[in-house]
């Protein structure tokens, strides 16, 4: 089952960022002939390397994921070797850039943590520097260290490529997940004909009144809503700061046309708002849910008198 | 570029287009404020469902057509503000205070028959 | 990308740049409302009170935070009392009319510098979730 990503990462880089980046890790002219001098040292043994990096993770049971799929251990592999021979090249520029992108998107995919990457990418570095340390031999062994440094800087710039990328990913993933449980949580449902019941549970902050009243003016549209009963019983702490949420959300439904019935609100809650200096005259407060459903009926009952 | 006035009966129905630019709108309650009178309208409805925003110039300007027509004896409700824009609206603290609302024409034109008419639609 | 403001037609193009480069910058939705709600605004205040000025719109990038910028510069008469402009006048129902606390409320960031007789300058930001 090749499980291809399927769009790119979100990370998107110009030309002036990839050379901010290049600065951050102060990679100049001497690290590229640096590097240039242990280019061929390095590709003879690209195809060790990588499978330094892999046979690391594979002892690593948080890395089991990237293990799991055949298809994807395979790009994996060949983006690696690609990686490699990019690292030793001296170019840096968005073709690079992309393709450690393209990398590291692959690996958020399967869920790869940040930490257990950082391992095993320390280890191919450590295992290459080792080699060039041993190939330039005793005397060779400050210009070693000086290439060793500068194949350093872009294995930096590389992780902060990777970790951007996959903390984009992880927050991804985590805002599919609000928006779902926000879904979930606030559902309009239609009880009458332009009656909608919104039951609202748990705690009441910015982001999700926003997203509680967006959903709410969209579903009054869709229905043709003109009562609205909005049941806060459930709402974990109504403070003046929900208690003014509120009073917007039933502020925007007016200029739809729709009328808002609160319900559930306590009257121990509502002397404490008042004390806090919070107008709810604007609010339409009834007990309970079955009073503000009778309440709603009276609303919507004049307009049932005209034939 | 002038806003096109329709004449049902007893109210007048005004639909505004989206690139409204400010003087447009002051043409529109001069117009609106003219043609109450000239017809003798009860009421007025103002579609604003093609408006991609609402900033606090067009709802003074609104709340002004409402206070102009009513001197005249019209009542004026508007209709179609979209999810967003009602959003928006409140989040910059606009307020339509004393102006009457409604989902579409339909319920537009219901709520001034219901409140201020006498049960019929168009008519005379 | 500038939109130069000198009539009040211009506040339509404003609007109608600041909503397409938000979703260049990956707003949708709702968002784009508020977004363009909020240019309408500022772009307003300088045909209101400054004759004429600019509205320059750049799109953010911060790793992988993509956004909008926008700054309104005029070289009007400037506000006098900034700390009165801002104040929200939104509870009490009354605010300067100028909607720089409503605009602010719908953006991430807002920063306003204003000198008597030399101008204003407006800078706001919001970044696409």
């Amino acid at each position: 089952m090749g499980d291809e990503p399927r769009e790119s990462s979100r990370l998107k880089l110009t030309d002036r960022e990839i050379e901010r980046r290049l600065r951050f890790v102060d990679l100049r002219s001497e690290d590229l002939e640096h590097i240039a001098s242990i280019r061929q040292l390095v590709a003879d043994r690209a195809e060790n390397y990588a499978t330094a990096f892999f046979d690391y993770l594979s002892k690593i049971e948080e890395a089991a994921p990237l293990f799991g799929n055949r298809t994807v251990l395979e790009q994996a592999r060949a983006g690696k070797r690609e990686h490699l021979n990019g690292m030793l090249s001296g170019k840096y520029d968005r073709a690079y850039v992309e393709q450690r992108i393209k990398l590291a998107t692959l690996y958020g995919r399967v869920g790869l943590e940040t930490r257990v990457f950082l391992g095993a990418f320390h280890h191919m570095l450590h295992v290459i520097g080792l080699d060039i340390i041993r190939a330039l031999g005793r005397e060779g062994l400050e210009r070693a260290t000086e290439c060793v440094m500068s194949l350093e800087k872009v294995g930096f710039f590389d992780l902060g490529l990777m970790i951007d990328v996959l903390i984009d990913e992880r927050e991804r993933v985590i805002g599919l997940q609000q928006a779902a449980i926000r879904e979930l949580s606030t559902p309009a449902l239609q009880v009458r004909d332009r009656l909608l019941i919104l039951p609202i549970i748990g705690v009441l902050d910015s982001q999700r009144a926003k997203q509680l009243t967006d959903n709410l003016l969209h579903a009054i549209r869709a229905n043709r809503a003109k009562v609205v009963v909005m049941d806060i019983t459930g709402v974990a702490a109504v403070d003046s700061k929900v208690a003014n949420h509120l009073i917007q959300t039933v502020a925007a439904a007016k200029l739809m046309g729709a009328a808002v019935i609160v319900t559930g609100l306590s009257a121990e809650v509502a002397q404490s708002l008042v004390a806090l200096g919070v107008d709810l005259s604007k609010l339409n407060t009834v007990g309970d849910l079955q009073g503000g459903l009778e309440e709603a009926d009276r609303i919507l009952g004049y307009s049932l008198q005209r034939i | 570029m002038p806003v096109p006035i329709l004449k049902q009966g007893d109210t007048l129905i005004v639909s505004v287009q989206a690139a409204l630019t400010d003087r447009d709108l002051i043409d529109l309650k001069n117009e609106l404020a003219e043609k109450v009178g000239q017809y003798r309208s009860k009421g007025v409805v103002i579609d604003v469902s093609l408006l991609d925003v609402m900033d606090s110039f067009a709802t003074r300007t609104l709340r002004g057509i409402a206070q102009t027509t009513k001197l005249r004896g019209a009542n004026t409700v508007i209709v179609g503000i979209q999810p967003d824009v009602a959003f928006a609206m409140v989040q910059l603290g606009l307020a339509l205070e004393g102006v009457d609302t409604a989902l579409d024409l339909d319920e537009g034109m219901e709520l001034l028959n219901r409140r201020f008419g006498k049960g019929e639609l168009g008519g005379g | 990308m500038r939109v130069v403001i000198s009539h009040d037609g211009d506040v339509v193009t404003a609007r109608q740049v600041g909503r397409e480069m938000a979703k260049q910058s990956g707003f949708y939705g709702s968002d784009l409302t508020l977004i363009a709600t909020a240019i309408s605004e500022i772009a307003r205040n300088i045909v209101s009170y400054a004759q004429s000025g600019e509205l320059v719109f750049s799109l953010l990038e911060q790793g992988a935070r993509r956004g909008l910028m926008v700054v309104a510069r005029d070289e009007g008469p400037g506000i006098p009392d900034i700390e009165l402009a801002m104040r929200d006048g939104f509870s009490t129902g009354r605010s300067l009319g100028l909607g720089l606390p409503g605009a602010k409320r719908l953006m991430d960031e807002f920063e306003i510098q204003s000198e008597i007789g030399k101008g204003t300058t407006i800078t706001m930001r919001k970044w696409a979730r």
